[in-house]
């Protein structure tokens, strides 16, 4: 078990989710779209926000995998069924609390329960679990995260 | 003001609102209409659809008195003052925005008297209503409020300087009078998923000042010098409390299943966004300067219909969900025995091919605002003109979402020309992939079809349907959205044949025949607000001036209107205040200023 292990798993973990939401996007099961959500953070054009939310999710999925990491570390054990429990939890954190709740707070675009008339905000809230999105959002999250994680505990495990 | 076996007339209500949701406020100081958290949330209060058990929140004289109200000026402050044999008092009622630098409630309600002279005795009663009047509503007095709560929601309501009130049966009532230049307030604090606020007196107070001073800051920045300026002003000020902020949609009407018939079961719930009232809405906030508002419309469009592009659903929820089932509230008795009460609507699966047109003219009309269009929407943008090019030939719902059988309307063809005409100047401005070869020999294929099937050359007009040889108020659109030229023959020969066929004075109905569904409904004030920019659009100005001044006096005393009125009483039918009559006006009033200056508005 290695943090290279781990970094690559996350990289590969990341294109595989970020791929496998952008199919569920094209395919009009999600509205979901991270890169749009992050990037908006910081300019209200589409096109350069996708750029810049893409560099951002990938950067996050980097620093997840440490996270994850240090999980493997603590414990003395790493793989793909533990990754991808792993990968549960961060799906519930992910659509629990950092997006659903934490993202709206600091996002300057987006609305949130509390927006009034005082406010025009750009992005709806996610809404619980992300459904404000597509109610087989929470499927796909859970899903990509799981995938996410069996990578990085198969590539920590594997590698090195 | 009389209510009919506890019924308020529609026309006596007026709105209050904070950009999440609305409370409906009868003349005669009761709140009969609240939704909470959101527009689309169950009710609390919902008298209006059952006088008995829907709940309310009364506050008026218990002398004779007389009620004379009015929105404080360029705003959605409302004030009542009751004047009785004893003296006069004034309650305000608004929503209060948040105050971010400090916590505030999730929703509040407030209710503030102030006694201009003399001595009122008033009588308050608090009864709240959960989820429909369905849910179990718990009362209990605690740390000196009054909780009223039913699963994760609670209301709390404090009472300061208008006594405690007692509990009995459900409903938490009390009286006050209050001596010359004295005041008191009730305040009504929401909460869902999260514990409630309580504030205090001052807390209220301030935010309700601060409230009334952003509504005139906000109405302020139009941008509009012609004619009906104040009646444009407050049909803006509606539109903006009918924008859901979370998100930037609109909802059609903050109710449901007010009736378009007394009596009758054409009832329906509007808290939701109809793709169809995009380009008014668009058009609107961009002509009359207010860009953030359409800006965040336009993201909201864009967004909330990724799930089914290319295919485009007729509408949508306020949170861009797409789960609109209807179901019936048998717990509710319906606006004066108006059945059965509806929340959801089934028109969500209809087909209607109208919509593809509105929604490519809100994004010619966005893009010649702004100027721009980024790659990934302009993509999707060319994807709808294609899905028209496929489908245009297919049967349809029409503009009105009749429940008979489907046929070839022709306004839907109509406007998926428009579809296809606006995706070709999009393309030539570089906007979007080109494929205008192909739009455009399909947009000549449609007006072939509308011009030889549609075209009744005895009646000198288009008609509803090649197999409804009969009139469509929709067919005014033709002349708003330029599928000919506004002073063409053939528009001006339909505009004289709704007028012939459908109008009476005023009044201006949608059409005569069936539409499957039973009963009768009253005259659609939309239409009459398109006959009046499409007379203003085909030069005949004077006709459209003297039939506008008629309609605005048939506005309410607070100039809201519903979306239906009953041509023998002027009683107001259907959901109220009606997003679309609004927006109707604004586009009348802003056509007949064009007429009047050759230029276009501002």
């Amino acid at each position: 078990m290695t943090v290279w292990g781990a970094v690559a798993g996350g990289v590969v973990g990341t294109i595989v989710l970020t791929s496998t939401l952008r199919l569920a996007q094209e395919m009009g099961w999600t509205r979901m779209d991270i890169p749009l959500l992050l990037g908006t953070i910081f300019t209200d054009r589409r096109g350069q926000a996708s750029v810049l939310g893409y560099a951002i999710h990938f950067s996050n999925g980097l620093v997840f995998a440490l996270g994850y990491y240090a999980v493997f570390s603590a414990v003395s054990h790493a793989g793909w069924l533990f990754g991808a429990l792993l990968g549960v939890v961060h799906a519930g954190l992910a659509g629990g609390v950092l997006v659903t709740v934490l993202l709206p707070a600091v996002h300057p675009r987006m609305g949130t329960p509390w927006s009034d008339a005082e406010e025009t905000p750009l992005l709806e809230a996610p809404g619980f679990l992300l459904m404000n999105y597509g109610r087989r959002t929470v499927i796909w999250t859970l899903l990509t995260h799981v995938a996410y994680g069996a990578i990085v505990g198969g590539f920590a495990a594997r590698l090195g | 003001m009389e209510r009919v076996d506890g019924y308020a007339p529609i026309r006596e209500y007026a709105l209050v609102g904070d950009g999440r949701t609305g409370a409906l406020v009868a003349s005669d100081g009761s709140i009969d209409w609240l939704c909470l958290p959101n527009v689309d949330s169950p009710t609390v209060f919902a008298r209006i659809l059952d006088a008995e058990r829907g709940g309310s929140f009364q506050l008026e004289p218990t002398a004779p008195y007389e009620a004379e109200r009015r929105y404080q000026e360029s705003s959605n402050v409302l004030e009542t003052t009751f004047t009785t044999a004893e003296g006069r008092v004034r309650v305000t009622d608004a929503m209060t925005l948040t105050d971010i630098t400090r916590i505030s409630p999730m929703r509040e309600l407030v209710r503030k008297v102030v006694a201009l002279g003399g001595t009122v005795p008033l009588r308050w009663a608090f009864e709240p209503r959960f989820g429909y009047a369905c849910s179990n509503t718990r009362i209990e007095r605690r740390a000196g409020r009054w909780f009223a709560h039913a699963g994760a929601d609670a209301l709390v309501l404090g009472v300061c300087d208008a006594g405690e009130g007692a509990l009995e049966n459900g409903v938490v009532s009390g009286e006050l009078r209050l001596a010359e230049g004295s005041s008191a307030l009730l305040s009504l604090a929401a909460a869902n998923k999260e514990p409630a606020v309580l504030p205090g007196r001052d807390d209220s107070e301030r935010r309700l000042e601060r409230t009334a001073r952003f509504w005139p800051e906000w109405s302020g920045r139009i941008r509009y010098d012609g004619a009906w300026r104040d009646e444009v002003i407050r049909s803006v000020l509606v539109l903006k409390l009918l924008t859901f902020a979370p998100s930037g949609a609109i909802v059609a009407a903050p109710t449901t299943s007010l009736p378009e018939w007394i009596g009758g079961e054409r009832n329906w719930d509007y808290r939701f966004t109809w793709l169809r009232d995009a380009s008014w809405t668009l058009d609107a906030m961009i002509r009359l300067g207010f860009h953030d508002e359409a800006h965040a419309f336009f993201w909201w469009l864009m967004h909330a219909s990724r799930l089914t592009q290319p295919r485009l659903q007729i509408l949508y929820r306020i949170d861009g969900s797409v789960d609109t089932t209807e179901i019936e509230v048998p717990e509710l008795g319906g606006y004066r025995g108006s059945s059965p009460v509806r929340v959801g609507n089934g028109a969500s699966s209809q087909v209607q091919l109208d919509l593809y047109g509105a929604v490519l003219e809100a994004i010619w009309v966005y893009t010649r605002a702004v100027g721009r269009l980024d790659g990934d929407t302009g993509k999707e943008v060319a994807k709808i003109a294609d899905y028209v090019t496929e489908h245009w030939r297919d049967r349809d719902n029409g503009i009105w979402e009749v429940r008979s059988e489907t046929t070839h309307f022709i306004q839907s063809k109509a406007l998926c020309w428009v579809a296809l005409d606006r995706a070709c100047r999009l393309a030539a401005e570089g906007l979007i992939p080109d494929r205008s070869d192909r739009w455009r020999a399909a947009a000549d294929d449609v007006r072939a079809f509308i011009d030889v099937e549609g075209w009744d050359e005895e009646r000198r007009s288009y008609v509803r349907a090649p197999d409804l040889r009969e009139l469509d108020a929709s067919l005014l659109t033709l002349a708003l959205l330029r599928y000919h030229d506004p002073r063409d023959e053939r528009i001006g020969g339909t505009i004289e044949a709704v007028e012939r066929d459908l109008r009476h004075g005023p009044y201006v109905y949608r059409y005569l025949g069936d539409d499957g569904v039973s009963g009768e409904e009253g005259a659609f004030l939309t239409c009459s607000f398109w006959l009046v920019d499409a007379l203003a659009r085909g030069g005949r100005v004077d006709d459209a001036c003297t039939l506008m001044e008629e309609l605005l006096r048939l506005a309410n005393d607070v100039g809201l209107y519903s979306e239906e009125i009953d041509r023998g009483t002027s009683e107001f039918l259907g959901n109220f205040p009606q997003a679309l009559t609004h927006l109707a006006l604004i586009h009348a009033a802003c056509s007949i200023a064009e007429a009047e200056s050759g230029e276009r508005v501002p």
